[in-house]
Protein backbone atom coordinates (compact mmCIF):
# COMPACT_ATOMS: atom_id res chain seq x y z
CA UNK A 1 0.00 0.00 0.00
CA UNK A 2 1.59 3.11 -0.88
CA UNK A 3 0.29 6.52 0.05
CA UNK A 4 1.46 9.88 -1.96
CA UNK A 5 2.73 12.14 0.58
CA UNK A 6 3.37 15.15 -1.48
CA UNK A 7 2.14 16.88 -4.36
CA UNK A 8 1.96 19.69 -6.63
CA UNK A 9 -1.11 21.73 -5.02
CA UNK A 10 -4.24 21.72 -6.61
CA UNK A 11 -3.75 26.10 -6.83
CA UNK A 12 -0.61 25.62 -8.45
CA UNK A 13 -1.19 26.04 -12.01
CA UNK A 14 -0.34 23.02 -14.51
CA UNK A 15 3.34 22.89 -16.55
CA UNK A 16 4.47 25.94 -15.07
CA UNK A 17 8.03 26.77 -14.14
CA UNK A 18 9.31 29.14 -11.56
CA UNK A 19 11.10 32.24 -12.80
CA UNK A 20 12.80 32.89 -9.78
CA UNK A 21 17.08 32.36 -9.48
CA UNK A 22 18.52 28.94 -8.43
CA UNK A 23 17.39 28.54 -4.69
CA UNK A 24 15.31 31.23 -4.01
CA UNK A 25 12.68 30.57 -1.18
CA UNK A 26 10.15 32.38 -2.86
CA UNK A 27 9.45 28.98 -4.65
CA UNK A 28 8.58 27.34 -1.55
CA UNK A 29 6.81 30.55 -0.08
CA UNK A 30 4.72 29.94 -3.05
CA UNK A 31 4.04 26.49 -2.52
CA UNK A 32 3.14 27.05 1.06
CA UNK A 33 0.69 29.58 -0.33
CA UNK A 34 -1.05 27.32 -2.51
CA UNK A 35 -1.15 24.02 -0.11
CA UNK A 36 -2.63 26.18 2.02
CA UNK A 37 -5.76 27.65 -0.59
CA UNK A 38 -6.36 24.10 -1.03
CA UNK A 39 -6.75 22.81 2.47
CA UNK A 40 -9.02 25.67 3.59
CA UNK A 41 -10.87 25.30 0.24
CA UNK A 42 -10.24 29.22 -0.90
CA UNK A 43 -8.80 28.89 -4.45
CA UNK A 44 -11.53 29.72 -6.51
CA UNK A 45 -12.91 32.65 -3.74
CA UNK A 46 -9.42 34.15 -3.67
CA UNK A 47 -8.27 37.69 -5.09
CA UNK A 48 -4.66 38.08 -4.65
CA UNK A 49 -3.42 41.72 -4.47
CA UNK A 50 0.09 41.62 -6.25
CA UNK A 51 3.27 43.67 -5.33
CA UNK A 52 6.04 44.81 -7.32
CA UNK A 53 9.38 42.89 -7.13
CA UNK A 54 10.40 39.53 -7.35
CA UNK A 55 7.24 38.56 -5.30
CA UNK A 56 4.66 39.68 -8.22
CA UNK A 57 5.38 37.07 -10.41
CA UNK A 58 2.99 35.20 -7.82
CA UNK A 59 0.20 35.57 -10.54
CA UNK A 60 2.28 33.36 -12.95
CA UNK A 61 1.88 30.59 -10.82
CA UNK A 62 -0.92 30.31 -9.02
CA UNK A 63 -4.89 29.46 -10.42
CA UNK A 64 -6.30 32.76 -8.41
CA UNK A 65 -7.58 35.67 -9.74
CA UNK A 66 -4.76 38.43 -9.30
CA UNK A 67 -4.70 42.14 -9.54
CA UNK A 68 -1.82 44.12 -9.86
CA UNK A 69 -0.97 47.14 -7.65
CA UNK A 70 1.32 50.09 -7.99
CA UNK A 71 4.43 49.87 -6.14
CA UNK A 72 4.54 49.40 -1.73
CA UNK A 73 0.34 49.32 -2.45
CA UNK A 74 -1.12 46.28 -2.52
CA UNK A 75 -2.32 46.59 0.86
CA UNK A 76 -3.86 49.48 -0.17
CA UNK A 77 -5.27 47.86 -3.32
CA UNK A 78 -6.35 44.96 -1.49
CA UNK A 79 -8.38 46.99 1.41
CA UNK A 80 -10.58 48.68 -1.49
CA UNK A 81 -10.97 44.71 -3.09
CA UNK A 82 -12.04 43.81 0.12
CA UNK A 83 -14.40 45.93 0.73
CA UNK A 84 -16.03 46.14 -2.55
CA UNK A 85 -16.71 42.61 -2.63
CA UNK A 86 -16.65 41.39 1.61
CA UNK A 87 -17.34 37.56 0.50
CA UNK A 88 -13.89 37.35 -1.06
CA UNK A 89 -11.05 35.94 0.41
CA UNK A 90 -8.09 38.13 -0.44
CA UNK A 91 -4.08 38.33 0.35
CA UNK A 92 -0.76 40.24 -0.69
CA UNK A 93 1.95 38.99 -1.46
CA UNK A 94 5.54 41.35 -1.17
CA UNK A 95 8.83 41.71 -0.92
CA UNK A 96 10.14 43.60 2.46
CA UNK A 97 11.29 46.37 0.39
CA UNK A 98 7.47 47.18 -1.56
CA UNK A 99 5.72 46.06 2.25
CA UNK A 100 7.96 48.03 4.60
CA UNK A 101 9.41 50.93 2.44
CA UNK A 102 8.11 52.20 -0.46
CA UNK A 103 3.96 50.78 1.20
CA UNK A 104 5.04 51.39 4.58
CA UNK A 105 2.22 53.92 5.06
CA UNK A 106 0.06 51.60 3.56
CA UNK A 107 0.72 48.26 5.08
CA UNK A 108 0.58 49.84 9.01
CA UNK A 109 -2.44 51.89 8.27
CA UNK A 110 -4.45 48.49 6.64
CA UNK A 111 -3.27 46.80 10.23
CA UNK A 112 -4.48 50.15 12.33
CA UNK A 113 -7.74 50.02 10.56
CA UNK A 114 -7.33 46.38 11.03
CA UNK A 115 -8.95 45.53 7.05
CA UNK A 116 -9.69 41.44 7.35
CA UNK A 117 -7.26 41.14 5.19
CA UNK A 118 -4.00 38.90 4.71
CA UNK A 119 -0.63 39.84 3.86
CA UNK A 120 3.06 37.43 3.26
CA UNK A 121 5.78 39.69 3.03
CA UNK A 122 9.06 37.89 2.14
CA UNK A 123 11.91 39.42 4.32
CA UNK A 124 15.55 39.04 2.10
CA UNK A 125 17.34 42.39 3.90
CA UNK A 126 17.80 43.53 -0.01
CA UNK A 127 15.77 44.81 -3.15
CA UNK A 128 15.92 41.56 -5.56
CA UNK A 129 14.72 42.37 -8.86
CA UNK A 130 16.69 45.30 -9.04
CA UNK A 131 19.75 44.11 -8.38
CA UNK A 132 20.53 44.21 -4.41
CA UNK A 133 19.90 47.60 -3.18
CA UNK A 134 19.97 48.45 0.29
CA UNK A 135 16.70 47.87 1.41
CA UNK A 136 14.53 48.46 4.79
CA UNK A 137 15.38 45.24 6.33
CA UNK A 138 19.08 45.56 5.28
CA UNK A 139 20.78 44.64 8.36
CA UNK A 140 23.41 46.52 9.94
CA UNK A 141 26.94 45.98 8.01
CA UNK A 142 25.60 44.08 5.64
CA UNK A 143 27.05 44.83 1.93
CA UNK A 144 24.43 46.01 -0.77
CA UNK A 145 25.18 47.44 -4.07
CA UNK A 146 24.01 50.66 -2.61
CA UNK A 147 26.11 50.00 0.81
CA UNK A 148 29.21 48.99 -0.74
CA UNK A 149 31.10 49.22 2.51
CA UNK A 150 28.07 47.77 4.59
CA UNK A 151 24.75 49.67 6.13
CA UNK A 152 26.16 52.23 8.21
CA UNK A 153 24.07 52.86 11.20
CA UNK A 154 24.79 57.04 11.24
CA UNK A 155 24.21 57.06 7.92
CA UNK A 156 21.23 54.56 6.85
CA UNK A 157 20.15 54.28 10.66
CA UNK A 158 18.23 50.83 11.79
CA UNK A 159 16.18 48.07 10.05
CA UNK A 160 12.90 47.85 10.46
CA UNK A 161 11.15 44.93 12.38
CA UNK A 162 8.10 44.60 10.47
CA UNK A 163 6.35 41.91 12.14
CA UNK A 164 6.98 43.67 15.83
CA UNK A 165 5.55 46.81 14.47
CA UNK A 166 2.60 44.81 12.84
CA UNK A 167 1.56 43.03 16.00
CA UNK A 168 1.40 46.36 17.61
CA UNK A 169 -1.17 47.89 15.68
CA UNK A 170 -4.31 47.24 17.70
CA UNK A 171 -6.52 45.98 13.60
CA UNK A 172 -4.06 43.27 13.73
CA UNK A 173 -5.46 40.00 14.70
CA UNK A 174 -2.43 37.90 13.45
CA UNK A 175 1.30 38.71 13.28
CA UNK A 176 4.41 36.23 12.91
CA UNK A 177 7.99 35.96 11.64
CA UNK A 178 8.97 33.00 10.28
CA UNK A 179 11.79 31.48 8.29
CA UNK A 180 12.69 29.00 5.24
CA UNK A 181 15.90 28.27 5.98
CA UNK A 182 15.27 24.55 7.48
CA UNK A 183 12.53 22.08 6.61
CA UNK A 184 11.21 22.18 10.29
CA UNK A 185 10.84 25.86 9.76
CA UNK A 186 9.07 25.27 6.45
CA UNK A 187 6.66 23.66 8.33
CA UNK A 188 5.91 26.44 11.01
CA UNK A 189 5.90 28.81 8.12
CA UNK A 190 3.01 26.51 6.80
CA UNK A 191 1.34 26.73 10.21
CA UNK A 192 1.59 30.48 10.44
CA UNK A 193 0.55 31.47 6.96
CA UNK A 194 -2.52 29.07 7.90
CA UNK A 195 -3.19 31.24 10.75
CA UNK A 196 -2.58 34.30 9.24
CA UNK A 197 -5.81 32.58 6.67
CA UNK A 198 -7.87 31.80 9.17
CA UNK A 199 -8.29 35.10 10.99
CA UNK A 200 -9.75 36.90 8.02
CA UNK A 201 -12.05 34.16 7.61
CA UNK A 202 -13.60 34.74 10.87
CA UNK A 203 -13.28 38.19 10.45
CA UNK A 204 -10.76 39.20 13.26
CA UNK A 205 -8.42 41.75 11.48
CA UNK A 206 -4.90 41.75 9.60
CA UNK A 207 -3.14 38.38 9.57
CA UNK A 208 0.91 38.93 8.45
CA UNK A 209 3.24 37.09 8.07
CA UNK A 210 6.89 37.84 7.62
CA UNK A 211 9.14 35.36 6.06
CA UNK A 212 12.96 35.41 6.52
CA UNK A 213 13.94 34.20 3.05
CA UNK A 214 17.32 33.92 1.61
CA UNK A 215 18.61 35.85 -1.94
CA UNK A 216 21.91 33.67 -3.12
CA UNK A 217 21.84 35.99 -6.48
CA UNK A 218 22.43 39.28 -4.28
CA UNK A 219 24.12 37.88 -1.97
CA UNK A 220 26.38 35.85 -3.92
CA UNK A 221 26.13 32.77 -2.46
CA UNK A 222 25.28 29.60 -2.56
CA UNK A 223 21.81 28.05 -1.81
CA UNK A 224 23.00 26.30 1.00
CA UNK A 225 25.51 29.11 2.67
CA UNK A 226 22.30 31.75 1.85
CA UNK A 227 20.59 29.72 4.48
CA UNK A 228 23.41 29.31 6.95
CA UNK A 229 23.37 33.49 6.44
CA UNK A 230 19.44 33.64 7.55
CA UNK A 231 20.44 31.41 10.75
CA UNK A 232 23.69 33.10 11.80
CA UNK A 233 22.72 36.91 10.74
CA UNK A 234 19.09 37.03 10.58
CA UNK A 235 17.68 35.78 12.95
CA UNK A 236 19.71 37.34 15.78
CA UNK A 237 18.48 40.73 14.40
CA UNK A 238 15.12 39.31 12.90
CA UNK A 239 13.53 36.63 15.90
CA UNK A 240 11.37 34.45 15.11
CA UNK A 241 8.30 34.08 16.92
CA UNK A 242 4.28 34.80 16.77
CA UNK A 243 3.81 38.52 18.11
CA UNK A 244 0.38 38.72 18.61
CA UNK A 245 -2.41 36.12 18.00
CA UNK A 246 -5.97 37.42 19.22
CA UNK A 247 -7.61 33.98 19.25
CA UNK A 248 -4.89 32.59 22.04
CA UNK A 249 -5.79 35.74 24.10
CA UNK B 1 7.94 0.93 -1.58
CA UNK B 2 8.51 4.70 -1.46
CA UNK B 3 9.69 6.92 -4.15
CA UNK B 4 9.77 10.71 -5.36
CA UNK B 5 9.24 11.85 -8.94
CA UNK B 6 11.53 14.54 -10.16
CA UNK B 7 10.40 16.68 -12.94
CA UNK B 8 14.05 17.41 -14.68
CA UNK B 9 12.40 20.55 -16.78
CA UNK B 10 12.12 22.42 -13.51
CA UNK B 11 14.99 21.58 -11.92
CA UNK B 12 17.15 24.75 -11.52
CA UNK B 13 20.09 22.95 -9.90
CA UNK B 14 20.35 24.35 -6.74
CA UNK B 15 21.46 20.83 -5.18
CA UNK B 16 19.20 21.74 -2.28
CA UNK B 17 17.69 18.44 -2.17
CA UNK B 18 20.86 16.11 -1.75
CA UNK B 19 21.55 17.75 1.08
CA UNK B 20 18.12 17.03 2.46
CA UNK B 21 17.93 13.32 1.92
CA UNK B 22 19.09 11.42 4.74
CA UNK B 23 19.66 8.02 2.63
CA UNK B 24 21.79 10.07 -0.23
CA UNK B 25 19.58 8.91 -2.67
CA UNK B 26 19.69 11.89 -4.41
CA UNK B 27 22.70 12.76 -6.91
CA UNK B 28 23.82 14.69 -9.33
CA UNK B 29 22.64 13.22 -13.08
CA UNK B 30 25.02 13.82 -16.32
CA UNK B 31 21.65 14.76 -18.01
CA UNK B 32 20.83 18.51 -18.58
CA UNK B 33 17.66 20.03 -19.31
CA UNK B 34 16.42 23.10 -21.71
CA UNK B 35 18.19 25.65 -18.60
CA UNK B 36 21.47 23.69 -19.39
CA UNK B 37 21.34 22.77 -15.83
CA UNK B 38 22.97 19.73 -14.93
CA UNK B 39 19.78 18.15 -12.98
CA UNK B 40 19.17 15.88 -9.77
CA UNK B 41 18.39 12.22 -10.35
CA UNK B 42 16.91 9.71 -7.58
CA UNK B 43 18.65 6.56 -7.22
CA UNK B 44 17.12 3.99 -4.85
CA UNK B 45 18.47 0.14 -5.58
CA UNK B 46 18.05 -0.73 -2.36
CA UNK B 47 14.71 0.72 -1.61
CA UNK B 48 16.21 2.98 0.88
CA UNK B 49 13.48 5.85 0.19
CA UNK B 50 11.97 6.67 3.71
CA UNK B 51 9.12 8.71 1.52
CA UNK B 52 9.73 11.66 4.02
CA UNK B 53 9.27 14.16 1.71
CA UNK B 54 12.33 16.71 3.04
CA UNK B 55 13.73 16.69 -0.23
CA UNK B 56 10.29 17.77 -1.84
CA UNK B 57 9.43 20.09 1.09
CA UNK B 58 13.49 21.83 0.43
CA UNK B 59 13.03 22.15 -3.17
CA UNK B 60 12.76 25.80 -4.41
CA UNK B 61 11.59 24.85 -7.52
CA UNK B 62 8.91 21.99 -7.30
CA UNK B 63 10.97 19.87 -8.99
CA UNK B 64 10.08 16.99 -7.12
CA UNK B 65 6.34 16.57 -8.20
CA UNK B 66 5.39 13.72 -6.18
CA UNK B 67 6.48 11.67 -3.14
CA UNK B 68 4.72 8.59 -2.41
CA UNK B 69 5.49 6.70 0.63
CA UNK B 70 4.82 2.78 1.11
Amino acid sequence: MTTQVFKIPDSFKKDVRYTFCPGCDHGVAVRLVAEVLDELGLTQNTICAASIGCSVTIYDFLNIDTIESPHGRAMAVATGVKRAKPDKFVFTYQGDGDFASIGLAESMHAALRGEKISAICINNTTYGMTGGQLGPTTILGQVTTTSPTGRNLEYYGYPIKIAEHIALCDGTAFSARVSLDTVANIKKAKQAIKKAFEVQMKGLGLGFVEILSSCPTNWKMSPDKAHQRVREEMMPVFNLGIYKDVTQS
Amino acid sequence: MSNIVIDKTKCKACYLCIKECPKGLIKVSKDTNSLGNNVVEFADAKNECLGCAMCAQRCPDLAIIEVNKG
